[in-house]
């Protein structure tokens, strides 16, 4: 009866942790197009289909591995973020965290559907790239609110 | 779904936050199923049963639009 997929509450924090700092470096590191040249390196990849190059099912591939870092981080920090117990996690709580997740999926889909009417070429292109995040964006600033609401109700 | 946990509490004489320690979820919880928002869990209705020492179908009953 106590399966319910989720961590344990002190990752949240850690989560947090990871999420701010990675969202606001990776905003930055997308509007500024930085790319250190350190972290230009050799990497290995699978269904490697380069730009102009050769198509090889696996092989080695020099890429610039601070967007696979920053994307790495985000979708962990985002999921300890959406997915840690709240420390008084109860059936009442889980039903918000459903509701809050069904609420995101509309909304990420939505926009994603307008996206698909409005949005044309290398604009797609980001539309995608933040759209991957922004699920799970969503769910954690609904839930987040609709849990600061719900710890503002008042004894009766 | 009606529910008469106000008038438990009353005559246990235990405040929400008091029920919500011994059923273990949050206070706003109990709040939530007092104000008719939120209808428990088969296991949180034995559990308040269990607290009042009675039986389920004295605290909870159903009502017409339950059927709809």
């Amino acid at each position: 009866m106590k399966l319910n997929y989720l961590f344990p509450s002190k990752y949240k924090k850690i989560g947090w942790m990871i999420f701010y700092p990675t969202l606001i470096f990776g905003l930055m590191t997308v509007i500024l197009d930085f790319e250190p040249e350190f972290l230009d390196i050799n990497v290995f990849g699978v269904f490697i289909d380069e730009i102009i190059g050769e198509k090889k099912l696996i092989g080695i591939i020099n890429n610039n591995i601070l967007n696979e870092i920053l994307g790495l981080l985000m979708i962990i920090g985002s999921i300890l973020v959406a997915f840690s117990k709240e420390v008084d996690e109860d059936e009442f709580i889980s039903k918000i965290r459903l509701e809050s997740l069904v609420w995101a999926t509309y909304m990420n889909f939505g926009i994603l559907f307008l996206a698909f009417i409005f949005v044309y070429d290398l604009s797609f292109l980001w539309v995608m790239i933040f759209n991957m995040f922004t699920i799970l964006i969503f769910f954690i600033i609904r839930f987040n609110w609709q849990i600061r609401k719900f710890r503002k109700i008042e004894e009766l | 779904m009606k529910n008469t946990i106000k008038v438990e509490r009353a005559k246990n004489n235990i405040t929400q936050a008091k029920l919500a320690e011994l059923a273990n979820v949050t206070r706003q919880t109990i709040n939530a199923m007092e104000l008719g928002k939120y209808a428990p869990s088969t296991i949180l209705s034995l559990k308040l049963a269990s607290i009042f020492k009675v039986e389920v179908s004295e605290i909870f009953t159903l009502e017409e639009s339950d059927w709809e």
